[in-house]
């Protein structure tokens, strides 16, 4: 299915086309303003480890799916444009080592341009909060710089998954110009569609009891429900997750390897 | 030419909704020869190259590949090839070659493109990109070449070369398959002909042979051949010789 071999040679030159775009480092830049601006603004840094979550979770979780889609809407259009992909059918190389080499390489380029800011910002808050985040949580209500780990895990599945959705998208694509139609489209469905569709059926459906498991089943949803159930809540004492975790994981886990299969299916028949 | 075939073209048909781009084609790919597809605009010539090479899967009829056993089969030269921006000559051609392990020096020097190595992709002319992807196409030594319109826009001097790479490549004992409205080089090149007109195969035979029975140079022939067809196409039921 996967020859590794080939699958490197892609990943390869996925990399180096990254490096070599002066753009994603602009990107990556510009994450770091808007992420130090917003943690330094709400003073989150001073704070500690989870005030500086809570600054910056609402920009991260619009922020995110916003990279992936500019780091993966083209990913497979623009070959299959180029001609590309009929080129490579005449190759002994599978469309799962195609689209993985080509994941691979692009995930790594937008893990760099989230983590190393976010990276950053943590080192930032462990030289500035006061000493009271400085120790490893043992217990419940106290901050640490393991929450904050748990805070860029979970953001590098939130953006795994909105890598895949993207790749689908562009695979779908087949033109430039639907790519980013469609990219566009996607990244508001990931950001407000979701959370909109599940408010949306309280009036045909979705009950208080059921809102947390619909929210879940969004990407975002899901990925905001853990961090608040995973970060936040474990720095609060006496409060509860408001979507059941194994769901949200599972529902992020869903949409990453559903997305990349349909991708790969999209690009065979591209 | 040793006479084996290497791909055969069953009955293929390729239809999109009402229209049909190439209707009931059976013909055989023969190694150590140039093959070559002419037809008007509009007549089938891609869609059939493309069906052969297994990018485009055919509505009806089957192709199946009887050359030697090979790592990769077939080489193909797109009508356009752009190759991605940002690289080398020699980092591009170095791409294709590791998928099936290959030299990238060779390559280029096959195509005389050894000299630009270090070039940007994006800083080639149009003929070099040409044979940057005919290098492409010959990554991995595949028994049969596909090339789709290698000369189209190109300067008289740059497709000459280009038809002596073909030519070239044949001679190495594979089979080639080109499409070109290039008719003078198509005559000089290829060693067999198939003639295609509204998606369908009007004749197929060598270059002599069709010209013995039309006369003239293949320009001529080419014209007098879809006179025929047409013609042929417009009669009445009945009265077709």
């Amino acid at each position: 299915m996967i020859d590794g071999t080939r699958f490197w040679t892609v990943f390869v030159r996925e990399v180096r086309s990254a490096v070599r775009t002066r753009t994603y480092l602009a990107l990556g830049l510009v994450t770091a303003i808007v992420l130090f601006g917003l943690a330094h603004a709400g003073g989150g840094p001073a704070g500690g480890y989870v005030p500086t979550v809570v600054d910056t979770l609402v920009a991260v979780e619009v922020l995110v799916p916003t990279l992936a889609f500019a780091v993966g809407y083209r990913a497979i259009a623009d070959p299959a444009v180029r001609g590309e992909l009929d080129i490579l059918d005449t190759y002994p190389l599978s469309t799962w080592s195609y689209v993985g080499g080509v994941y691979a390489g692009r995930a790594l380029l937008l893990l760099a341009i989230v983590v190393v800011p976010l990276l950053a910002l943590g080192v930032n808050v462990a030289t500035t909060a006061g000493p009271e985040t400085t120790v490893f949580a043992s217990h419940r209500g106290v901050d640490s710089p393991f929450l904050f780990i748990r805070f860029i895990a979970l953001t590098v599945l939130y953006a795994l998954s909105s890598l895949t959705i993207a790749f689908l998208l562009s695979a779908l694509a087949g033109s430039r110009g639907r790519a980013l139609v469609l990219g566009l489209a996607g990244l508001l469905v990931i950001t407000v569609g979701g959370d909109l569709a599940v408010f949306a059926g309280l009036d045909t459906g979705v009950t208080t009891s059921t809102l947390g498991g619909a929210l879940a089943m969004t990407p975002a949803g899901a990925y905001r429900g853990l961090v608040f159930d995973q970060v936040l809540y474990v720095a609060v004492p006496g409060r509860s997750a408001f979507v059941p975790t194994w769901v949200a994981v599972l529902s992020l886990l869903f949409w990453w390897g559903l997305t990349f299969v349909g991708a790969t299916l999209a690009t065979d028949a591209a | 030419m040793t006479g084996e075939t290497y791909l055969t073209a069953e009955e293929v048909t390729k239809t999109y909704g009402d229209m049909t781009a190439v209707s009931e084609v059976s013909l055989d790919i023969p190694s150590d020869a140039v093959t070559g597809f002419i037809g008007p605009n509009g007549s089938g010539k891609t869609t059939l190259l493309r069906m052969l090479l297994g990018v485009e899967r055919p509505t009806s009829g089957t192709v199946s590949y009887d050359g030697p056993a090979a790592e990769r089969q077939l080489g193909y030269l797109p009508q356009r090839p752009t190759f991605r921006p940002g690289f080398s000559v020699r980092e591009t051609a170095g791409f294709y070659a590791d998928l099936v392990d290959d030299d990238p020096d060779r390559l280029l020097e096959r195509v005389g493109l050894e000299e630009v190595a270090s070039r940007p992709v994006s800083g080639l002319s149009g003929g070099m990109t040409r044979l940057l992807g005919i290098a492409q196409a010959l990554a991995g030594d595949p028994p049969i070449v596909m090339l789709d319109e290698p000369a189209s826009g190109l300067d008289p001097a740059m497709s000459r070369l280009i038809f002596d790479i073909v030519e070239s490549i044949a001679d190495a004992g594979r089979a080639v398959v080109l499409c070109s409205h290039e008719l003078p080089l198509v005559e000089e090149t290829a060693d067999r002909l198939v003639v295609l007109e509204s998606g369908h195969l009007v004749r197929t035979g060598s270059v002599a042979a069709l010209q013995e029975q039309t006369g003239g140079p293949l320009h001529e022939t080419f014209t007098a051949l879809l006179d025929q067809d047409r013609a042929t196409i417009a009669a009445p039921e009945g009265t077709q010789s």
